[in-house]
């Protein structure tokens, strides 16, 4: 075409509105106790790229009472702090007590019973050093990075996070994404060079023009130590990625874990494994490492789900401002289409997308998705125009027929709340069967979001157990039927944008009285059907243990 | 002058000796042009004596005494360096003169001659530059009143990215002239820039609709429209496509646009016939590629996209040269292991 450059649209459409759903999620923060802010680096300004990523949140059950505890990741001038659930809607802080006391640049955390005595042990990243948590029974926690092998040689910009069992041998192994190569001493100021700019405006550079790093997997030897095998696994092949959030499943359904990293201003990765200890990167071929035009975006954040009902996980990303989110809908065989545009969903391009997961806030029996937002640059609120450093949430109803409705404007008060949010974890703290949605916000306190009325449809939890598996049953897949219709789900270590949601499996179930039946493959290959009794009620949470 | 000093040192090896000729380049190097001049006046007569003298000359500000020199050294050396210095000297004395013709037919002749060169491009984008703001200081002066003002006001606007700036000085020029074409597309675009909140898509249709009632048969306008209909999820967008595609054959955004809605509708083959004519019409088109590996893919026909992923990867990769070796100093480079 001659005549002159071609305005190629984000593609942006009408906002739906939510008339149809009585969706009205607050803010409880507050009430919960949730009340300290997390530092973050400058609000007004930023010097450094060290400042615009962090931080992550986490929902785990550290003391196995049954109930969701909340973890938050500090920034310098803060301490990384541990909530425990009272189980009255409220939280109190047990930081100190747990010894979980700790400062620096903390950017994400992930959850895995690394050592298999029952106890969820937390891992969390930094740039700097790694710290690997093991829990003690619930009554603490202990720093176990250096016995467990996982020092670091050097300063790592370390990123997001998951624990994984790679290999199926029942021990959890750990990867790790680093984002690039930082140090305050050589790294530019504002405005010393092309990639230090944003609209004219001097911010902190980078990705572009800093270092690239390569990214991390340690295997756990089954005795409490783990090895660094990125270089013979693979993993640390590719060179030239900016990797952010870390999002595990098995996305080619060949009952081995895979890892897709979303990458900023870089292609985003989607390991494959192989099932010989390695891995390979076939994010270009299977569709996950670009747009739809090819062009590499800058990812954030990533989640999971099987959002059409077809069976097989599908990869949503978030992405920075002038660009879309990224909807990857799975073919059926571990290969994937860009769907963002006819899923509705290339709607929100001012946003500059970080946590994010998918959520049946309904009960329909169909996952929504919500991601959080805000912009890197606080300096970009000078510039007058729709982009801010602190805005609102997202949430997208998902219709059931592949397509989405942004019903933000109408699902309440917390998510109209305007942050610079980075981290957002997916749990049912209070086990109502409605689930809750914890965001970590720079420099502020965090956001509990959560909805005001009962759930709309009925609905199961369910809480896996291990025992030839890992304890935590991360990696393993089951398929949940009820009122005749077919859900898919995976228990999962990280995701989102460097954060850790519910271990657990949340089913919305519609209007379906019972579940018919529940379909487990366990990471250890066992296959577990369980055939549900008439009788067995719904809209609780069920624990279901792997058989032998 | 300093221009040209500077390309000298860059380019010519500066030793001091007693001999006249080198002596008084090497005083050129130190920007001593006089005492250059000097020199060279004592030195036996040469070709490259003439050249020295005269960009000497040159760099001291006398270009009138240097010019004839300079445009024959330029022309009839056969020292391809000699004839690249004498050039850029040239242009640059046309250039201070505001000769600017003169100036574009040796910088084009430059260019032919030293197309990767970096002095001969700057010396190309120095003269644009100048002969842009000239050109517009006369347009303001001469015709104030003219919808073109306000045309070229807009369009510097969306160069610095005032997009609501632009779209007002777009409407006044639609104001002084409403029958003039391509007025209601830029506003079209300026307002899709701005932003594309559901307002500004509604208002940016409108425009690009009026664009067609000017002249139906403004494939880009449609090939807007299309996109904005495709927002909506509106199936009327595959007709915008294809009728952008049938008003110009050429039209590869409307291509592969609507190769994407064939993908969509799982009509690999006919996705695949677009992209590939899509590719053939721009080799370097990296979003064509892509989405012709994806076509591929779908369609089973996993050679033909490995190529098509061959081909993306060398279009990828990043040109060797000065910009390139400036970024990896920057960083961009593979990290240790």
């Amino acid at each position: 075409m001659t005549r002159f450059e071609i305005i190629l649209l984000l593609l942006p459409a009408a906002c739906a509105t939510a008339a149809d759903f009585h969706v009205d999620f607050h803010n409880v923060a507050r009430e919960a106790g949730l009340t300290l802010p997390f530092p973050n680096g400058g609000d007004r300004a930023k010097q450094y790229i060290i400042e615009t990523t962090g931080s992550g949140a986490a929902f785990l059950d550290y003391d196995n009472d049954g109930l969701l505890d909340v973890f938050l990741v500090s920034g310098p001038g803060g301490t990384n702090r541990l909530y425990h659930n009272l189980g009255n809607g409220k939280f109190a802080d047990v930081t100190k007590e747990m010894g979980l006391e700790h400062t620096g640049w903390g950017q994400g955390v992930c959850a895995g019973d690394f050592d298999n005595d029952g106890f969820t042990d937390l891992f969390v990243t930094y740039w700097g050093q790694n710290v690997l948590y093991r829990n003690r029974e619930g009554h603490g926690f202990e720093d176990v990075t250096a016995k467990a092998g996982l020092r670091q040689d050097r300063t790592r910009y370390n990123s997001g996070c998951a624990f994984l069992d790679y290999d199926n041998d029942g021990h959890l192994d750990l990867f790790v994404a680093n984002y690039l190569q930082f140090d305050f001493a050589t790294t530019p100021k504002p405005g010393e060079n092309a990639y230090c700019w944003y609209r004219d405006l001097p911010v902190a550079c980078g990705p572009r023009g800093l270092p690239f790093d390569r990214n991390i997997l340690y295997h756990n030897n089954g005795d409490g130590t783990f090895k660094d095998v990125s270089v013979v696994s693979g993993i640390a092949k590719p060179a030239h990625h900016y990797a952010l959030g870390v999002l595990t499943g098995d996305f080619n359904h060949d009952g081995l874990t895979d890892i897709y990293v979303a990458c900023d201003q870089t292609p985003s990765i989607l390991y494959i494994n192989r099932g010989d200890g390695t891995f390979v990167d076939e994010a270009p071929m299977r569709g996950t490492a670009f747009d739809d035009n090819g062009n590499a975006l800058s990812g954030m954040g990533a989640a999971a789900a099987d959002y059409d009902g077809d069976g097989w996980l599908d990869i949503f990303r978030s992405n920075f401002s002038d660009e879309r989110e990224t909807l990857y809908r799975n073919r059926g065989n571990g290969e994937f289409d860009d769907a963002t545009l006819s899923a509705g969903m290339a709607l929100n391009t001012r946003f500059v997308g970080w946590g994010c997961g998918f959520f049946d806030f309904d009960n329909d029996g169909w996952p929504d998705l919500l991601l959080v937002n805000g912009h890197v640059f606080p300096e970009v609120d000078r510039l007058g125009t729709d982009i801010h450093y602190k805005d609102r949430a997202i949430l997208y109803h998902n219709n059931g027929k592949g397509k989405f409705l942004d019903i933000s404007e109408s699902a309440g008060p917390g998510i109209l709340e305007k942050h610079s949010a980075r981290g957002a974890a997916f749990g049912d703290f209070d086990n109502d069967g409605n689930v809750e949605v914890l965001v970590n916000n720079q420099n502020e306190p965090p956001s509990l979001l959560k909805q005001s009325g009962k759930p709309a449809g009925n609905w199961v939890t369910l809480k896996l157990v291990g025992v030839k598996s890992n304890r935590d049953a991360i990696g393993a897949r089951v398929r949940l039927t009820a009122g005749g219709r077919t859900q898919a789900g995976e228990v999962r270590s990280g995701g989102s944008y460097l954060s850790q949601s519910d271990l657990r499996l949340h089913f919305g179930l519609g209007s379906a009285q019972r579940v018919d039946r529940v379909e487990i493959r366990w990471p250890s290959g066992v296959r577990q059907i369980a055939q549900v009794e008439k009788d067995l009620p719904i809209n609780r949470v069920i624990t279901l243990r792997e058989t032998r | 002058m300093r221009a040209i000093s500077a390309w000298l040192l860059l380019t010519v090896a500066a030793s001091a000796q007693q001999d006249p000729l080198e002596k008084g380049i090497a005083e050129f190097h130190r920007g001593a042009y006089a005492a250059a001049q000097a020199s060279l006046d004592q030195a036996p007569d040469s070709p490259q004596r003439r050249a020295f003298m005269a960009l000497a000359r040159a760099a001291g500000g006398d270009c009138e005494a240097a010019r004839s020199d300079l445009a024959r050294q330029f022309a009839e050396t056969p020292d391809a360096e000699l004839r690249r210095l004498t050039g850029l000297a040239l242009s640059q004395c046309d250039l201070a003169r505001e000769h600017y013709d003169d100036a574009f037919a040796v910088v084009t002749r430059l260019k032919s001659l030293y197309p990767g060169d970096a002095d001969v491009l700057y010396q190309a984008a120095r003269l644009h530059m100048k002969a842009w703001n000239d050109t517009l200081f006369q347009m303001f002066q001469k015709a104030p009143s003219s919808y073109r003002v306000n045309q070229i006001s807009a369009e510097i606007f969306e160069i610095q990215g005032r997009y609501a700036e632009a779209a007002a000085e777009y409407r006044k020029a639609i104001e002084k002239n409403s029958s003039a074409l391509d007025l209601h597309f830029r506003l079209g675009r300026a307002l899709l820039l701005q932003s594309h909140s559901p307002q500004n898509l509604a208002l940016a249709r409108r425009e690009f609709e009026a664009e067609l009632s000017l002249n139906p048969n403004d494939a880009v306008a449609e090939y807007e429209i299309g996109q904005i209909l495709l927002a909506g999820q509106d199936a009327a967008a595959v007709q915008r496509f294809e009728r952008a595609a049938s008003l110009d054959p050429g039209f590869a955004e409307a291509l592969q646009a609507l190769a994407k809605l064939r993908m969509d509708a799982k009509q690999y083959g006919e996705a695949i016939a677009l992209l590939e004519k899509v590719v053939h019409l721009q080799p370097g088109n990296e979003a064509a590629h892509y989405s012709l590996m994806m076509a591929y893919r779908n369609a089973g026909r996993a050679a033909d996209a490995a190529g098509q992923q061959a081909v993306l990867d060398k279009l990828r990769q990043a040109p060797e040269g000065e910009f390139t070796d400036f970024l990896k100093r920057l960083g961009d480079k593979a990290p240790p292991q």
